[in-house]
């Protein structure tokens, strides 16, 4: 029974982790540079979540379902404004200049959310509210149903966005070849824009998430971002499917190897994990072989 | 005509003499008064040094606002010069914003970040340029160090882990301690205090944790507990970690007491909950302003509400008090550093929180008390208070 209720509590942490290795990598494929202020993006859409449930109309308990598509269309925006701001004017310069400017853009963001809410950890509306179930002998919360049927949806839904509309084959080929896109009539720029957009959205419900579960503060960001990059390199970089599965790996070092031995094990062998890829599969569990990596 | 107008003119200035002279004769008995009754109108420097950025970012903006709610509420007569700098939960920072603090005209003191390991970048500076330092930081090395310019009104470690430790064996009567500790110098500090005194109280830890504030999933450590046999859940966490191993405890109805350090006391932390998730959870602390206790405390948190936006917490409480008795001294006289040093080592101050008085080492708080929840609300009950604790190791 612990064995199950650590597994479940796993999937749960993988989930929302994925939300944030997913919109990482779907940037990343976009513009072949690293978006450092990734994990401030995921902040913000915690914060945002908790902003919206305390002045939405709808009561004292506003349900996390009825914030989430508000999130999803605001921090769309706010990608798009991001690529504006951090990317397109340096997307001609040194790749430098980006990461440089999305590290910028991150510090803007981290201070300005803690000028506009407080350094103070904040917790979002749960999903669904209500009394823990008991499955088979698991304690299970509604919160942690709700999370993986999120993060199913979204994570399924981009997946058939990327891979059986007309929308989703022109992202994939603006990120595989641009120049060959824009020979053939893709306008590759709105496509990077979008990738923006679709990434920091999913990076905003990753937050409203995490947010709830979790708890999010300003500093948050940091660490989140270093996890999508961990999920990235152990996955494969710019694969998609590698970025889930990276996450998913993840969480089982946070919750299975800690409960075997300990966290602070768990945690250094998750970065032995990442030494021994590097050394032994480069490309990463799902990754085609690269000649270049950040 | 002429002799009409000189004649005025004359008398005008007579008069004009008159009043310039009867202007400078009070203005210098107004003086001579301030001067002997030590309200001396001329600014003192004071510059504020808190972790507003970085890890312990809250805690920080709770010992920045606790001060500058003393700055405001100074003595009538003293006037302070305001200088607030954020030391970003870092040592290097803390250094630079203490070279800027001290530049120019030497402060009076310094209100000290809470923040031990940038407390103990500062301190030998603070020593070299013989500037007290008021501090709030709970790591018991700082005044073990011999440094005779630190003066800390947060009860140390040796008071509030003792206060803990008894707390959960002679009040709560259990013996098999689960320890959770975070394993930042905070955590390790609390973790050396609370073994030491379970010890001492013969009660046995039998598991124990170390977390880094990073972790998210406290499910691993809420299922070693429940193999260890453990009694009783012991925390010593910062106020993110608190907040979820609570909360994930109460989710996988754990059923056992817990016994917190003093971010649980923090209202920011018991917001993150909801107060179903609270019952059974105590913390110790060097005192609860939102718990009331006084007039004094109710008035101050009623300003600090005010003011901030938020309930104080026992950090501004703390350093609300140590700022107010450096203020204190220099109403009484005190002009200078040195002044002030010695009445810091010297004196005695009734605060909101407790009595303070220096040991001799620069601990001036030697009380704690154990606040509690009772499951229906986020504001918690004041149950046991400890006095004048000898904790020492």
């Amino acid at each position: 029974m612990e064995l199950g209720q650590l597994l479940l509590n796993a999937l749960v942490l993988g989930a929302s982790y994925a939300l944030v290795a997913l919109g990482f990598v779907l940037v990343l494929n976009a513009t072949a540079a690293v978006n450092f202020a990734h994990g401030e993006l995921v902040m913000a859409g915690g914060m945002l979540a908790v902003a919206l449930a305390t002045v939405l109309p709808l009561g004292d308990v506003v349900p996390g379902l009825l914030v989430l598509p508000l999130v999803l269309v605001v921090m769309a925006g706010a990608g798009l404004l991001f690529s504006l701001v951090a990317y397109f004017p340096l997307r001609r310069g040194p790749p430098v200049s980006v990461f440089i400017s999305t590290i910028a853009v991150g510090i803007m963001l981290q201070h300005a959310v803690k000028a506009a809410m407080g350094p103070a950890e904040r917790a979002a509306p749960p999903l669904l509210a209500g009394p823990q179930l008991d499955l088979a002998g698991l304690i299970v919360s509604r919160q942690a149903l709700a999370t993986l049927a999120v993060a199913a949806l979204l994570i399924g839904g981009t997946a058939l966005l990327l891979r059986r509309t007309q929308f989703g084959r022109r992202l994939r080929a603006s990120a595989q070849d641009p120049e060959m896109a824009r020979a053939v009539g893709v306008p590759v720029r709105a496509m990077i824009a979008s990738s923006f957009a679709l990434g920091t959205a999913l990076a905003g419900a990753a937050g409203l998430l995490f947010a709830n579960s979790y708890f999010v503060s300003p500093e948050s960001g940091g660490n989140l971002m270093i996890k999508a990059y961990i999920a990235v390199v152990i996955g494969g970089w710019g694969s998609v499917p590698g970025a889930l599965a990276g996450a998913l790996l993840i969480a089982l070092f946070e919750v299975g190897v800690a409960a075997w031995l300990s966290s602070p094990v768990a945690e250094a062998a998750l970065y032995g994990a990442l030494l021994l890829t590097l050394v032994l599969r480069p490309q990463g569990l799902f990754g085609e072989p690269v000649g270049r990596r950040v | 005509m002429a002799s009409a107008a000189s004649k005025l003119r004359t008398r005008q200035l007579s008069l004009f003499s008159l009043f310039s002279c009867a202007r400078s004769a009070v203005a210098a008995s107004a003086v001579a008064v301030l001067w002997s009754s030590g309200a001396w109108a001329e600014r003192v420097r004071l510059p504020i040094l808190a972790p507003t950025s970085g890890i312990l970012a809250l805690e920080g903006a709770s010992q920045r606002d606790g001060a500058l709610l003393a700055l405001q509420h100074a003595p009538k007569g003293v006037r302070v010069e305001r200088l607030v700098l954020d030391t970003g939960s870092s040592p290097q920072r803390a250094v630079q914003a203490f070279e800027k603090a001290v530049r120019g005209a030497l402060p009076v003191a310094i209100s000290a970040p809470i923040f031990g390991p940038e407390m103990l970048a500062i301190m030998p500076l603070a020593k070299e340029r013989k500037v007290p330092l008021v501090t709030i930081s709970g790591t018991a090395k700082l005044t073990e160090l011999g440094n005779p310019y630190v003066f800390r009104f947060f009860p140390g470690d040796a008071v509030v882990k003792t206060a803990q430790a008894r707390y959960t064996v002679e009040e709560l009567k259990r013996k098999k301690i689960a320890l959770v500790y975070q394993t930042t110098a905070y955590g390790q500090s609390g973790r050396t205090h609370l073994r030491a005194n379970f010890k001492k109280l013969g009660a046995t830890v039998v598991m124990e944790e170390g977390l880094s504030p990073r972790v998210k999933d406290m499910t691993p450590v809420l299922v070693k507990l429940k193999r260890s046999g453990a009694d009783v859940l012991v925390l010593q966490l910062h106020s993110g970690p608190t907040a979820l191993i609570v909360k994930q405890a109460a989710g996988l109805r754990l059923g056992l007491p817990i016994v917190a350090g003093s971010a649980m006391h923090q209202p920011s932390t018991a917001a993150l909950l909801q107060p179903s998730s609270l019952k059974g959870v105590c913390a110790e602390s060097g005192s609860s302003p939102v718990s009331g206790g006084s007039d004094a405390m109710r008035a101050f948190a009623t300003a600090f509400q005010k003011r901030f936006g938020r309930a104080p917490d026992a950090f501004a409480a703390a350093q609300y008090d140590g700022v107010t008795m450096v203020l204190k001294a220099v109403a009484g006289g005190a002009r200078t550093a040195a002044d002030v040093r010695k009445a810091l080592a010297s004196g005695r101050h009734d605060g909101l929180a407790m009595s303070y008085k220096s040991d001799g080492k620069g601990n001036m708080a030697h009380d704690a008390v154990i606040v509690c929840y009772d499951g229906k609300t986020r504001v918690p009950a004041i149950v046991k208070r400890y006095r004048n604790v000898d904790g020492a190791l």
